[in-house]
């Protein structure tokens, strides 16, 4: 199936600045929890804020928490990311796990969009011998050739054509010592 | 009360919306009322289904045409033969596919031309009957008798 019906853009999978190769850098700048101090939909953020909000900031001190206590207001999180981008979620009647799982998701994730991969693998260096350009396998005489060139010039020979051997062969169906014919 | 009408009666379809629902969601690009009729768009969504089957085994199918193609003009340019170099190639227990000598050829061209060569001499002290499309292998290859 073609994928237009998802309308999903469609990339090449990228990190930016080759995140991992050398030292990982968590990609999440900032996350803002807000939430209802009464409301009861946001039981599950004000759970995880009393028992699991503290280890969170601990284990990612790159990440700057903020909390955002508004009244009749449902619960939401926005990731903001290195380079720029925004994830918003509803936190809307979440739990104190799923809020620990989506929170550890948007930890996980790079700040590029959320797109359809072509291809899962990439390389900068598709290359190690050069790619084929028309020049890789000619002789590196033709840089300095003066033209016209007494071999170069000439056309390439294939060897005889079709006609030249339909001549071979009907050359060949004669007669070598035709006898004269005798009046 | 009269009450066989009322059990003969056909309750509607209560997964008409569900049901249509899911031909909109692959219909969603679709021009005009191909997109949002559902009778109509449910014409152009077999048609549509139908092509995503059969054009499984043809994507295949193009790929190994033109990995071939490409191999083939690879090996012209060098003065061999797709089917000199494939079969020397069998002949040498080597068994790269299609895709990687493609692959080959485009990114990595030394290599590609010493596979050509190394054909081509294997196919000189083992020549086959009716392929000579192929010229021979320049002084340069070394073989030290182990094709």
């Amino acid at each position: 199936m073609s994928n237009k019906h998802l309308f999903l853009p469609s990339g090449f999978i990228r990190t930016p600045l080759q995140n991992g190769l050398g030292r990982y850098i968590p990609q999440l700048q900032r996350i803002t929890l807000k939430f209802c101090k009464n409301h009861g939909g946001s039981r599950g953020v004000r759970d995880f804020i009393e028992t699991d909000l503290m280890e969170f900031a601990k284990t990612n001190p790159g990440t700057v928490v903020y909390l955002k206590p508004r009244r009749h207001r449902y619960p939401c999180m926005v990731a903001e990311y290195l380079n720029g981008e925004r994830e918003y979620l509803s936190c809307h009647e979440f739990s104190r796990a799923e809020i620990q799982k989506w929170l550890s998701y948007m930890c996980t994730r790079s700040g590029i969009p959320v797109m359809r991969f072509r291809k899962y693998q990439h390389t900068d260096y598709p290359s190690i011998q050069g790619v084929w350009n028309p020049f890789t396998h000619q002789a590196p005489e033709i840089n300095v050739a003066q033209f016209p060139h007494e071999i170069l010039s000439k056309p390439v020979d294939n060897g005889p054509t079709a006609t030249d051997q339909l001549i071979e062969i009907f050359k060949k169906t004669q007669i070598k010592d035709p006898v004269k014919p005798e009046h | 009360m009269l009450i066989t009408r009322v059990l003969c009666s056909r309750t509607p379809n209560a997964d008409g919306f569900w049901k249509r629902r899911r031909v909109f969601k692959l219909t969603a690009h679709y021009y005009g009322r191909k997109r949002n009729c559902y009778s109509i768009a449910i014409r152009y969504l077999h048609r549509a289904l139908v092509y995503v089957r059969k054009s499984r085994k043809l994507k295949k199918r193009d790929a190994v045409e033109l990995w071939q193609q490409r191999i083939s003009a690879g090996c012209r340019e060098l003065g061999s033969s797709y089917e000199a170099l494939v079969r020397g190639m069998a002949r040498c227990q080597i068994a790269l596919d299609r895709k990687t000598l493609a692959n080959l050829a485009i990114w990595e061209p030394r290599t590609f031309k010493s596979l050509t060569h190394i054909a081509a001499a294997k196919l000189q002290r083992e020549p086959i009957k009716g392929l000579n499309d192929f010229s021979p292998p320049p002084a340069g290859v070394i073989t030290r008798g182990m094709l």
